[in-house]
This record gives structure tokens, C-alpha cells and sequence, in this order.
């Protein structure tokens, strides 16, 4: 599948790597191959700020030697640079094991050999040609440019596809491609009185450019109406702080799940692996199985599987299979996200395959799957959760976001703000956080929209680790009903 | 080993751009680090990595468009594949806003060296003081250490060729208790992992954990508060990501005037504060001409090689210019800074340690790092974040114990009017923006009516 010109093929670069670890004492060995090809065009006011395209490629070697882990990559794809990165893994293994406590215990896996995965799309993006993205992106512009409300207009689309060899010695060959596309319209008004923006919500999904032209999104509708969401945004009042019922729309709780959930339940932030960057969690491993996390009705899976997911694989960077599991089963914590490694300290049987690198460069660590939050079983609409609501708010959109590092206090805002009043929408109010505690605000969930309101969000730029690794990862969920929950006002917390 | 070397590249791909020309940048970036957690070594690595970059300028009516592309080259036919790519997309693009002449930069002698090497065993160096570290055996330790080696080659159309290193490093040492209910960081970014005294930095951890024995608890709400050097740097440095000219200029900033035009001019603090970027920075030197690839608020590829000086960019409190390209300056009728990778703030008034500093204080809190700061409000550059790894009462101007952490609402611009008292300027290691922005030479600040907006139960 991964096919570079004028260098060796994936199996002529693996045993050169594999052969020259296992004759160098290594006990586990790992290889990698992996490219990553980044296409991407911004508009502004409806000229090309910046338009290119990028290709990665390196191989890479990971061993256990003496016990401990070592680690080497090289953009130089030859036969003698595949032996050499594997000697050099080996040296950086030694000089680790002289301060590595504890042996390198791997969780069992079973050997899948020769495989092949390929995420399914309908319409390959990359074929499209450069004018025909711009010309896209140039007719959303069009849209709205003519609005009286619009005085700038940012737009972009990109698109990425990556494409790997892993092999070990246990003699799986695996091979798999996936592809992902995103795109956004925002729309500024400048007065003088300050300036508002109102961005599309729609998140980027494992898909092919099917997905900019109705297949999963409905792009027309939602440019259309961004001039008159941002006026009503414009004249809308300030919010007054205080506890509010909150209905949040899926293109706004995937984050909240992101921060508070998917972080919170990596198995090796709760044993302390990212404490010096990251953070650690509050979900320790004391607490698996008997820590209330929220609400009866909260049910949360990790899914490697999930249909047009940005972390969905055919198996992980240590040749794990991808499966679906229970994190969070009628509100307590069941599970956690591992690697292979990480899964060993606590005695699992078998990792739950989310190892991951974003690049051959990179070492895998455990990086998050697509972790989402399961629908209602009472197929309620967001319109029906509303008319629930006597006095509340219905947020809409991601925007800023911050949680701390045991993922306890958070704080989001948003893009639009929706004030309900006796179950109706009445319309939008401005300057408007919510900030609550992990455990507190999963309890307050008191109601969940049914899988007619069920989106898969997600984000392209997840960072975790040490050197920074940057990960794609989807979360679905229904829209959702939260009681009692602290908003903030922004113009009031930066008032001096 | 390639057939081809990255300046044979750079000249290379100039060649195929032809007399429309461009931008070309060939980077070869050697990374050692090592990492810990729980007073064991877990991941490490040893990378090399050597990327062409290519700005192609294609004339067409209207002025001259540009095209990127980016990618590994191992032959001429690599090289001519990425030349291609970014014309076409130039072809398709139309004329750049930005676009201007390129200067004739210099032609360094050593063009064609090849890149500097960077040997597995520098890191040695750290991985050798960790085992006393981790015989401490009544802490925790977790930490990070990275020892990078940047080799850059630049080509332009207009004859400049630069070829320049940068040695990077950062250490950091985080400790914990057992019961995880204490933690303190420690950390130094530099040019080379061998200046780290790993002793210092297990003392300043071990002090610091000491003093949290002493545990007060602490409300939420304004607050007078002594900010480190790292915590300083860490707001600043994301005030200066956001003081493009383009966007004050165009009403969409914190640095617009609602009247028209930018606040450049304006007094933004009482305290003769001075915030510059600057290459020639004793101790945190960087390269002092401008690379850019791609356009953007504060760049332009069409900029590449013109020499950089230091940027004041407020001058004894008053905001004297904002971060922009030639093209930018000109459309908002400011004098042209370009901004480089490093961030000097000096209080001509302050002077003192940080400890002195928050001595002075007389009652308040001393706040060592922050974190997860995100944009709330880009209308008055409202950010939000949170503490870590260890708030201290100060009482009476003495440290008394540590505190609960908080999260904070403050504008790094807002926050400026409100020092009262500065440190001396020191060097210090952003926690939170080292992984992009590691060169800083910061005062700590004492600030009136800091915003911790709610507590936070983390450790």
C-alpha cells in the first residue's frame, strides 16, 4: 500500500531493521514505516492566503533491550539506514536501562501476520486539483461576502492521509491507510464597538471530500445562515453569570467529553506517565469500578471502530487489533485506554490497542481512541430536550476551552448561545463561559437526546507527550441536558 | 545515504524555479530526549530528520502568486516533484496579497557545509544525574530532557544563501510526593543540556515540596499575586502570538483602537516596563534574519532574508510597535517588525529574586507555573489557565505555606496596568509554550487584583 519511489520496499526496510535488532540482543523489536500527506488552502476576504501541500516519510525502530525501551527514527529510507536505526535504538535502550526501574513488560496480543485496512472513503480529496478547492472555497466565500453584517471572511480547507508498514518479530506485517478532511468558514464583524465572529461548527471526520458536498454535513444550510447568526450574536445581550440549565449540542460536548472524559480515562495519565507535561487524573486506578463519574444515564465506550472516525484503525501502532469497550457504564468508571505496556501494569489480559505516534519520528505512546458518549434510549430531539428547559441556555459550537491537569475544573465557551425560556428559544446571548468540575458536571446531566441528535465531533490537533505528538480524534454524542451549572460572564472576569 | 545533500537541494530547486523564483529552505533537525515518570526512564528517542521546504512566486496578471510544498528528498527527482507541486499550486492560487521584492540577502561562505551532528551520548550527560535523582526515594519524580541540533539552509531567488545552527535543550524536573498530594517543577531551557546542574533543580524541587507541608486553603477572587519569571513569559509570550499590526489595524484585536486604528502609542502600564523580541540576546540567541514560508498576520515568505533587529514592542509602558510583515506594516501605516523566537521583558524599576520580590509583596500569593491558557475573549485578549505545581501564601513577606490551585480570567494586557513592583530579569523556561517558545528572559511581576476566577482541586 505505502509505496516510495526509488527506495527499497516496507519488507526489504523491515528485516534489515528487525534482523539487525534481534542479532543485537534485542528481545522485542518493532518497525515502522509511515507517510503523511497534508494538503491545505486558506482564504482570506476571499484571496489565497496560503495554499501547499506536505509529504513526511521515515522509518523507525523500537526495541526492548536489557529491559527498557529504546527508540530511533531516520528520514533516510535505505537498506544501511534501517540496520543503522536499529543499532542506535538499541544504544539509546542501554543507556536508559542504567535508570529504567522496571522491566518492559508487554500485555499479549495475538500474532494477525500479514494484514491490510483501509479507511473507507467515497470521493478521494486528494485528487481534487488545486483551482477546484479554491474555486470551492470561493463560492462558500460568495455566500455571504454580499452580507452587510460580514466584514471579513476566513475560510480553509485541508485534508491529510497516512499511510504505514508495522512489522515486529512476531512476524505481523501490517499495513493500513486512512484518510481525514476538515474545512471552516468564519465570518468577523467590525464596528466601533468591538468585533464578533461566528464560525461553522461542522468537525472533520475520517471521510473523503464527500463530505464537504452534503455527504455527513450539511455545509450549504449552515454557511447560509452564518450572517444572520452573527447579527443576532452582534445585538444579543451580555449574559448574567450565575448557575444556568445548560442543553448542549453535540458540535459543543465532544470537547467537554475530550477534556474532562477522554483524557481523564488514560490509563497512563492515571498512573503518572504524563505528570511532569500533561497532567495526571483524577480517575485513579483505586477508583475503577466503584467511582461515580456522573449520572445513571452516562454511558461512555472507547471505539477504535467507529464509522468515519479520526482515530479509528484497523490495528494500532503495536499491532493490536482496534476494538470497542466500556469506559463508563450507567455512570461509573469501568475502563481505561492502554497500550500494551501501560495495560501490563495493572494485569490486563490484553491491551485495548491505542498506541499511537503521528509520525515514524515519533516513539507510540497511548493516545486517545474515538471516545463517545452513547445516546438516550428515548429517542428525544434537541428540540424536545429544550422544551424541557425552563430557563437555560442552548450552546451550540466549540471555541475556547481549558481544563486543568487532573481534569477537574474546566472552563468552554462557545459559538453561539441560545437563551431558553419556558422550554423556547428566545434568542442569543454573548460573553458566555461555562466552568464546572469533571465529576460535579456529569452528575447534573439529567437528560440525553436520543441517537436522532447522536454527532461524531473531533479535532485534528489533540496534543499529548514528550517530544509533542499531535493526534486526530473523534468523540460522538447526543445532545445533552445539564442542571445547575456556573456561567461566567467575560466581560465581567476581565473587568480590572 | 541521500543522493543528493539539502544545500545541493536548495540550489537545486532555485534552479528548477526559474526566473520567477522563490523561497527555498532545507532544514536537517537532530533531537535527543529522554524521559521519566514515577523515578524510572520511559520513552526516549534519537531522530534525525532533513525536509525541503519550497515558496514558489509565479508572475501572472495582477502581480505574483505563491505555492508551497514540503517534503523528504533523497534525489534530484524528489527535489524536482516538490518544485512542481508548488508551482502548480502558485498557478492556481493568484496574486498574493503580500507579495513584494525580495531583498538580496548575504551569501554565507559556508553554505554548502554539511549539517552539524548531534551524538546520542550528549544526552548522557542527564541520564547519568537521574540515578541520584531517583534514589531519593521519599519523592516522586517525573521530568523531561531534550537536546536538539538545528542545521538550516536558505535559498532565495534574489541570491540569498544563509546557512545557520541553533542548539536548543530544556530540563525539567517535576516532584511529587508519594501520596501525590504535593507537587513542585523546576526547569531551565538553554543551547545545551551540559549547562544543567541537575542538583540545583532536585534542591529547588525538594525545597519547594518542603514548604507545602504547610497546607493553607485559599478562596477564589482577586488576588495580589507575585508571578514567577516562567509564568510571566508564559502570558506574554501569547500576547505577542496576538500583536499582529494586520489585525489591530483592521479593528479585530485587543490592540485595536474602537476609534480607528491601533493602540500603538498608548500608555498600557505606570511601570517602565520594557517587552522586545531580540536575536542578539545574550543567552538567548537566535537567528536574526527572517525565514518564513508561507504568509500569515505577523510573516512573509516575501520577507525571507531581511535582517532582523531588536523589536520594542513597549517601550517604558507605552505600546510603541506591533508584530508585522513589510506588506502588513505598510497597509496599517506602522514602521516594519518583524519578530523573532525569543522574549525580553526588563522592569527599568524592578530588581531582586523572585523570592525578594515576593517578599516585598507583603501579603499575597507567589504563583510558580501556569497552565492550559487558551483564548477566552480575542477583544480584550482574555485568556484563561490555571496554576501548577505549587501556589505559596506569602504572609507578612514571608512564606508561610502553599495553597490550593486556581483558575485564572486574566488579559495579559489588562494585567500590565496593574504591576506594582518587579523582580530583576532573569532567564527562565515558559512552561507552558516551551515545546514552540523556549528562549525568555523575563522579570518576575508583583500584580494587583489578579483574577483567580475559581478553584481548582488538582495537584
Amino acid at each position: 500500500m505505502i509505496q516510495i519511489p526509488n527506495t527499497p520496499t516496507p519488507e526489504l526496510l523491515s528485516s534489515a531493521a528487525l534482523e539487525a535488532a534481534a542479532s543485537n540482543g534485542a528481545t522485542v523489536a518493532q518497525f515502522r514505516l509511515a507517510k503523511h500527506d497534508m494538503r491545505g488552502v486558506s482564504l482570506r476576504d476571499g484571496d489565497v492566503e496560503n495554499i501547499g501541500s506536505e509529504s513526511n516519510v521515515a522509518l523507525s525502530v523500537r526495541v526492548v533491550h536489557s529491559g527498557a525501551w529504546g527508540f530511533a527514527a531516520s528520514t533516510e529510507l535505505t537498506i544501511e539506514s534501517a540496520f543503522n536505526t536499529a543499532l542506535r535504538a538499541i544504544q539509546v535502550a542501554k543507556i536508559s536501562a542504567q535508570v529504567a526501574a522496571d522491566e518492559v513488560i508487554l500485555a499479549n496480543e495475538p500474532v494477525h501476520g500479514k494484514q491490510s485496512w483501509t479507511l473507507p472513503i467515497e470521493i478521494d480529496a486528494f485528487e481534487k486539483t488545486d483551482s477546484e478547492i479554491i474555486e470551492f472555497l470561493q463560492n462558500w466565500n460568495h455566500k455571504i461576502s454580499g452580507s452587510s453584517i460580514v466584514s471579513h471572511i476566513e475560510s480553509n480547507i485541508g485534508m491529510g492521509r497516512d499511510q504505514t508498514f508495522y512489522s515486529d518479530l512476531l512476524g505481523n506485517e501490517i499495513s493500513q491507510q486512512r484518510d481525514r478532511i476538515s474545512a471552516a468558514l468564519t465570518a468577523i464583524h467590525v464596528s466601533d464597538s468591538g468585533f464578533e465572529d461566528m464560525r461553522t461548527c461542522a468537525p472533520p471526520a475520517g471521510r473523503g471530500w464527500e463530505y464537504l458536498t452534503g455527504t455527513g454535513w450539511d455545509w450549504e444550510s449552515e454557511i447560509a445562515r452564518i450572517p444572520e447568526y452573527l447579527d443576532e450574536k452582534v445585538k444579543s445581550p451580555s449574559v448574567t453569570p450565575g448557575a444556568w440549565d445548560l442543553v448542549i449540542d453535540p458540535t459543543n460536548l465532544w470537547l467537554t467529553i475530550h477534556e474532562s472524559i477522554g483524557h481523564a480515562t488514560e490509563l497512563d495519565r492515571a498512573l503518572g506517565y504524563e505528570a511532569n507535561y500533561a497532567g495526571t487524573s483524577f480517575a485513579t486506578i483505586d477508583k475503577l469500578g466503584n467511582f461515580k463519574y456522573g449520572s445513571p444515564i452516562m454511558n461512555v465506550t472507547g471505539d477504535r471502530t467507529s464509522d468515519h472516525g479520526l482515530s479509528t484503525v484497523g490495528y494500532d501502532d503495536e499491532g493490536v487489533a482496534a476494538q470497542k469497550w466500556d469506559l463508563i457504564k450507567d455512570g461509573i468508571l469501568v475502563g481505561y485506554q492502554t497500550d500494551r505496556s501501560i495495560a501490563s501494569k495493572i494485569k490486563m489480559d490484553r491491551s485495548n490497542g491505542c498506541a499511537f505516534a503521528d509520525s515514524a519520528l515519533h516513539s507510540p505512546i497511548q493516545r486517545m481512541p474515538n471516545v463517545s458518549l452513547q445516546p438516550g434510549t428515548e429517542d428525544l430531539t434537541t428540540k424536545d430536550l429544550i422544551s424541557n428547559v425552563e430557563s437555560g441556555i442552548y450552546i451550540v459550537g466549540d471555541k475556547s476551552w481549558s481544563i486543568d491537569m487532573q481534569r477537574f475544573n474546566f472552563q468552554f465557551t462557545g459559538q453561539r448561545f441560545h437563551e431558553i425560556k419556558n422550554g423556547e428559544i428566545v434568542g442569543q446571548l454573548k460573553d458566555v463561559a461555562y466552568q464546572s468540575k469533571t465529576p460535579d458536571f456529569w452528575a447534573s446531566m439529567r437528560q440525553l437526546g436520543g441517537a436522532s441528535t447522536y454527532l461524531l465531533g473531533g479535532a485534528l490537533n489533540c496534543g499529548k507527550g514528550q517530544p509533542g505528538q499531535v493526534a486526530p480524534v473523534s468523540h460522538g454524542c447526543p445532545s445533552a441536558t445539564f442542571t445547575k451549572i456556573n456561567v461566567l460572564n467575560t466581560r465581567d472576569e476581565s473587568a480590572k | 545515504m541521500s543522493e543528493i545533500s539539502l544545500p545541493d537541494a536548495v540550489e537545486v530547486a532555485l534552479e528548477l524555479l526559474g526566473k520567477d523564483g522563490g523561497v527555498v529552505i532545507g532544514g536537517n533537525s537532530a533531537t535527543n530526549n529522554l524521559r521519566w515518570a514515577n523515578s524510572a526512564l520511559t520513552t526516549n528517542g534519537d531522530s534525525i530528520d532533513q525536509t525541503l521546504s519550497i515558496s514558489a512566486f509565479v508572475s501572472m496578471s495582477g502581480g505574483v502568486a505563491t505555492g508551497m510544498s514540503s517534503g523528504q528528498i533523497r534525489s534530484r527527482d524528489d527535489v524536482e516533484a516538490l518544485v512542481a507541486a508548488s508551482k502548480a499550486s502558485a498557478v492556481s492560487a493568484g496574486p498574493a496579497v503580500d507579495a513584494m521584492d525580495l531583498v538580496a540577502g548575504p551569501t554565507d561562505k559556508n553554505f554548502a557545509d554539511a549539517a552539524l551532528t548531534l551524538d546520542v551520548s550528549e544526552i548522557s550527560h542527564v541520564a547519568g544525574g537521574l540515578a541520584e535523582v531517583f534514589a531519593h526515594r521519599d519523592q516522586e519524580f517525573f521530568g523531561y530532557a531534550e537536546q536538539s541540533l538545528d542545521t538550516t539552509y536558505v535559498g532565495t531567488s534574489s541570491g540569498t544563501r544563509m546557512r545557520y545552527s541553533e542548539r536548543t535543550s530544556r530540563f525539567e524536573l517535576c516532584a511529587k510526593s508519594h501520596d501525590r498530594k504535593r507537587s513542585a517543577w523546576s526547569g531551565q531551557g538553554g543551547t545545551s543540556l551540559t549547562d544543567v546542574s541537575i542538583g540545583n533543580h532536585l534542591s529547588d524541587v525538594t525545597q519547594k515540596l518542603q514548604i507545602q507541608n504547610t497546607q493553607i486553603d485559599t478562596d477564589a477572587g482577586r488576588h495580589r499575586v507575585t508571578l514567577s519569571p516562567s509564568a510571566v513569559s508564559d502570558l506574554l509570550i501569547y500576547m505577542l502570538w496576538s500583536s499582529a499590526a494586520r489585525d489591530a489595524a483592521e479593528g479585530r484585536s485587543a490592540f485595536s483602537n474602537v476609534k480607528g486604528g491601533t493602540r500603538v502609542g498608548e500608555t498600557l502600564t505606570k511601570r517602565n516596563l520594557n517587552l522586545a523580541t531580540d536575536p542578539n540576546l545574550k543567552g538567548i540567541e537566535t537567528f536574526d534574519r527572517v525565514v518564513n514560508l508561507g504568509s500569515s498576520a505577523l510573516g512573509s515568505a516575501f520577507d525571507t532574508g531581511i535582517e532582523i533587529g531588536r523589536s520594542d514592542i513597549i517601550t517604558d509602558g507605552v505600546l510603541t510597535a506591533l508584530g508585522s510583515s513589510r506588506h502588513a506594516a505598510q497597509e496599517a501605516k506602522l514602521p516594519f517588525t518583524p519578530l523573532t523566537d525569543n522574549i525580553s521583558l526588563v522592569d527599568a524599576q524592578g530588581s531582586g529574586s523572585l523570592a525578594e520580590l515576593a517578599s516585598r509583596m507583603g501579603d499575597g500569593l507567589l504563583i510558580t507555573c501556569l497552565w492550559y491558557i487558551r483564548e477566552v475573549d480575542p477583544q480584550n485578549l482574555l485568556l484563561t489557565g490555571l496554576t501548577r505545581d505549587g501556589v505559596y501564601v506569602v504572609s507578612g513577606g514571608e512564606v508561610i505555606g502553599a495553597t490550593n490551585n486556581f483558575r485564572f480570567n486574566e488579559s495579559p494586557i489588562d494585567m500590565l496596568a496593574r504591576v506594582i513592583d518587579a523582580g530583576t530579569t532573569v532567564p527562565c523556561l515558559p512552561r507552558e509554550w516551551a515545546d514552540w517558545f523556549s528562549r525568555a528572559q523575563v522579570a518576575p511581576l508583583t500584580i494587583e487584583g489578579f483574577n483567580l476566577s475559581t478553584k481548582s482541586d488538582a495537584i
